[in-house]
């Protein structure tokens, strides 16, 4: 440890920090571009640019690529230092369209509040700005507005440094520079690209998804966790804040996930999530099951639920088939319910789908279950081989969770089936029970480290569906004691 | 008339630059006398003693540069000799390449020798054709001579030598970028710290030194030190080869003994302004120092005290002579669009700096210059010195600045009549 002093105040710092690490660590905020806490350092962009006070003058240098030494007077917030930001933030917006009013990223844009915040005056140049490409198509995921760029190459060093695909370069020389992916289209197979969209800190790169899906300040970020694989990487829910609710178009667009962007969790995933993470809304969003079932005739929940108890009370033989993506909370209710009753196995509900990427050293694991270890630690794995998991005279399965065929099954066992989503099978269960989705409830998952992680909800569910959670209980209570 | 020569002592024929005749001039003595009767350390002492200092530009002092080199720090040393001459009005290195090759190769030799290099590279300007084709034929005679490989006449040093040809452009001149160059990837300048001495080429010590400054180690070992600075003043030891453009009679490449009279230089070795014209001012050395204009020339030492003295620089030797009748705005014009095309984009103030200045000069010159339009000039220079991760950005500003702060007359005559003063194409009688 040494000491320095930033704006005269005494700071401590690790001997091989840098002036920019060591003044966020103190509560010093020194603005910056391209400069990225898990990235190398370019120092390209020149804004963080702090004034050294020494004897005879002093000067100065980027705080991102300058050494603390024992003793350093820097000064983040000089006269010199305040001119030096805005001519450089004039130079940036220089050729910068400052199209903010149909930009994606307006509302958390580095540049925007940097122009607030240490510029604020008009440009100063009369000549016309440099133009370049609006929507190169980058990826079948992301198109690059090249005329927003400012050259900060955290996108290229993504690729180089984290990613490690090496699928993003730089063209051309000077005002002409542009991103580009190399030729080959290595980066339309970089399962990581996405987050080169959270990393710009303009709104140059664009997801196809959310582009022009909504103006940020009318999301809420609703803090979850991935169930893409069980590595449970923390995310954020983008939808849309209740206050800013539309009543006219699509009354859907309430209740969707606009976007899903990584929440930073050091223990987890750090800021990084994989597309399979921001592909969220084809997991929740596809056709939901809303209708309690009896042998394929709807049916009211309540009903619904007093057949499956009294199936569950009347059965000799009864297995039971746990979902890997149930929630810590609704792993124990369920075995405090039903574990005793039930010869319990943990099926896999999720297999890798043909072409996704198995596991690598970043993120990405090969058990696409989100909560596969807890579920195991309280039951067993159902066997490779299903069958031998029922004995010839089981007489009912309950089934939870989606993932497992109906032919598997010994054919004269009764089925309650819980899912939540609309499946063909729904229909041939002696009686479906439709329960919400994880972005509809609040619990925790246990991921294969053993770290556990919450999830909040996101939107109400509807009338008709159940929580697992209560549900359990309802279904190992006496007769006569149920309710939904 | 302009003093001792050290490096251009022989007269250039069609077969000056060969093996035979170099070792015929007793080439390749230096090496042995260095290889088998001097420690590394001595080496490098000598080079530090004789004062000598870089000659790509910025006047770095060699030795210092060379000091910083642990000798036995269990890591490989890179020396990289820079011969991507691109300042514009500098052409002295291809000289050497051309005509001396083999005194480059030895000095660079026992330049690697006093290193500890085993691998030694040579940056080539991709755009020089015939230096190239000499240098590489003096690598084959060399190697083929056993003066490079394994084991150099029988002692223990061995070094292998690499050329790498450059792809074309101006700021792989910058040392870090070369190096960045050679690494395989796009040629951005890096920021200090780390030096390069310290992690350089392929993360390792590595030293880069301009082709003259190199061409100097084999005559500052065979002649000592001392016997080295007595050639020159005491603060600039040596001399300056001079490439010299322009509107001049003489033009080529000189070789010039600091402390010599400039207008001597000029106007008598170099037979003074073409067709008898006269002088309005001159570019030092290379489009990046600051011009010095006819009466301020006077009587002035070229040497490197004599020209910061009179605010400007020895630079990279690469003399521009301007006559009189010369139109600034568009000379201003012509450079800005050089640097505007060789900013290599990386950093803020320059990819933005460079391009701003250059539309805005060419507004001038097509008559839409506006009050303020000067003004805007030297403010974007400003905000480019010292803000930038290499010299580039800083190098335009002071051009640039240069000019407008002596002729900001013919700037202002140029935005408020739409024209030149001096319009049209310049005559120079007497020349076809």
């Amino acid at each position: 440890m040494l000491e320095f002093f930033i704006n005269g105040q005494s700071v401590q710092a690790e001997d091989n920090q840098t002036v920019m690490q060591a003044a966020k660590a103190n509560g010093f905020y020194i603005p910056y571009f391209c400069w990225h806490p898990q990235l190398s350092v370019p120092g390209n962009c020149r804004i963080c640019m702090v004034e050294v006070e020494a004897e005879g003058g002093g000067w100065l240098d980027i705080a991102c690529n300058m050494p603390v030494t024992k003793g350093m007077r820097v000064l983040t917030d000089s006269e010199k230092v305040r001119t030096r930001r805005k001519e450089t933030l004039q130079f940036i917006t220089l050729n910068h369209p400052v199209d903010c009013g149909i930009c994606d990223k307006a509302g958390e844009c580095t540049l925007q509040d940097y122009h607030f915040e240490y510029n604020g005056s008009p440009s100063v140049s009369r000549d016309a700005k440099v133009h370049a490409t609006k929507h190169y198509p980058l990826s079948e995921r992301i198109v690059l507005d090249n005329e927003r760029c400012i050259m900060c190459t955290r996108c290229v060093r993504f690729t180089r440094e984290i990613s490690k695909t090496n699928s993003l370069g730089v063209q051309n020389r000077a005002d002409h520079s542009l991103i580009r992916p190399v030729e080959d289209g290595r980066f339309e197979n970089d399962p990581y690209s996405d987050n080169v969209i959270d990393i710009c800190p303009v709104g140059a790169l664009l997801s196809r998804q959310f582009l022009h899906k909504a103006r940020v300040w009318y999301l809420k970020p609703t803090p979850s966790v991935c169930p893409g694989c069980e590595r449970g990487c923390s995310v954020n829910i983008w939808h849309r804040k209740t206050e800013w609710k539309l009543n006219a178009l699509d009354a859907r667009q309430n209740a969707c996930i606009d976007r899903v962007t990584p929440l930073e969790n050091p223990a987890v995933n750090g800021p990084w999530i994989c597309n399979k993470g921001r592909d969220l809304a084809l997991i929740f969003e596809r056709a939901r099951a809303e209708q309690a079932m009896h042998k394929g005739k709807p049916i009211d929940l309540r009903p619904a639920i007093a057949n499956a108890r009294a199936l569950i009370a009347g059965a000799k033989r009864p297995v039971a088939l746990v979902s890997s993506w149930g929630s810590n909370e609704e792993l124990a209710a369920f075995q405090a319910a039903l574990g005793e009753r039930f010869a319990c196995y943990v099926k896999t509900d999720w297999l890798p789908a043909p072409g996704e990427v198995l596991e690598d050293g970043l993120l990405i694991k090969s058990d696409k279950n989100p909560n596969g270890a807890a579920a195991r630690a309280r039951f067993p794995a159902l066997p490779a081989d299903a069958r031998s998991a029922f004995p010839p005279d089981t007489d009912l399965v309950l089934i939870w969770g989606e993932g497992f065929s109906f032919a598997q099954l010994p054919s004269k066992a009764k089925i309650v089936y819980l899912n939540s989503y609309l499946q063909p099978e729904n229909g041939h269960a002696d009686v479906f029970l439709p329960i919400s989705v994880q972005t509809e409830r609040r619990g925790h998952y246990t991921n294969f480290q053993g770290t556990v992680s919450a999830f909040e909800a996101c939107f109400a569910k509807k009338d008709g569906i159940a929580d697992a959670e209560a549900l359990f209980a309802a279904l190992a209570a006496p007769a006569g004691k149920a309710s939904s | 008339m302009t003093g001792t020569k050290l490096i251009m002592t022989f007269p250039v024929t069609a077969t000056s630059h060969l093996l035979s005749e170099y070792r015929a001039r007793g080439g390749y003595a230096t090496l042995e006398k260095a290889l088998r009767q001097m420690r590394p350390d001595e080496i490098t002492k000598a080079v530090t003693a004789s004062g000598i200092l870089g000659h790509g530009g910025a006047a770095f002092p060699a030795g210092r540069k060379w000091g910083v080199i642990k000798l036995n720090d269990g890591q490989p040393h890179y020396l990289c000799a820079n011969a991507d001459e691109g300042e514009p009005g500098t052409f002295k290195d291809r000289w050497i390449l051309e005509n001396a090759p083999h005194l480059l190769l030895e000095s660079m030799l026992i330049s690697a020798y006093a290193l500890q290099v085993r691998n030694a590279f040579v940056y080539i300007r991709g755009e020089f054709d015939l230096p190239y084709r000499r240098l590489a034929a003096a690598v084959e005679e060399a190697y083929e001579a056993g003066y490079f490989g394994e084991r150099i006449l029988g002692t223990d040093f061995s070094c292998d030598i690499v050329i790498y040809r450059g792809a074309g452009s101006y700021v792989c001149g910058e040392a870090s970028a070369l190096i960045t160059s050679i690494e395989g990837r796009k040629g951005y300048p890096r920021n200090r710290p780390p030096r390069l001495t310290v992690r350089g080429l392929y993360q390792r010590p590595t030293v880069i030194n301009n082709i003259e400054t190199l061409a100097n180690v084999a005559i500052i070992v065979a002649r000592g030190a001392e016997e080295f600075r007595k050639v020159g003043t005491a603060k600039s030891p040596g001399t300056q080869l001079v490439s010299i453009s322009g509107h001049v009679e003489k033009p080529g490449v000189y070789e010039v003994e600091y402390g010599s009279s400039l207008s001597e230089f000029i106007y008598s070795e170099c037979g003074g302004v073409l067709g008898g014209g006269k002088l309005k001012c001159i570019v030092p050395g290379g489009i990046s120092t600051k011009v010095l204009t006819a009466a301020e020339i006077g009587s002035l030492k070229f040497d490197h005290v004599s020209m910061v003295a009179a605010g400007s620089q020895v630079g990279s030797g690469g003399m521009v002579v301007i006559a009189e009748g010369t139109c600034m705005v568009r000379l201003l014009q012509v450079l800005l669009r050089f640097y505007h095309h060789e900013s290599c984009g990386q950093c803020t103030p320059c990819r933005e700096g460079m391009g701003w200045m250059h539309r805005i000069i060419d507004r001038i010159v097509a008559g839409q210059g506006q009050p303020g339009d000067i003004d805007q000039l030297i403010r974007i220079s400003k905000a480019n010195d010292g803000t930038t991760i290499c010299g580039m950005g800083d190098a335009a500003g002071y051009a640039t600045v240069g000019i407008l702060a002596k002729y900001r007359d013919e700037f202002e005559y140029f935005v408020e009549h739409k024209r030149s003063r001096h319009e049209g194409r310049l005559e120079v009688a007497g020349h076809a």
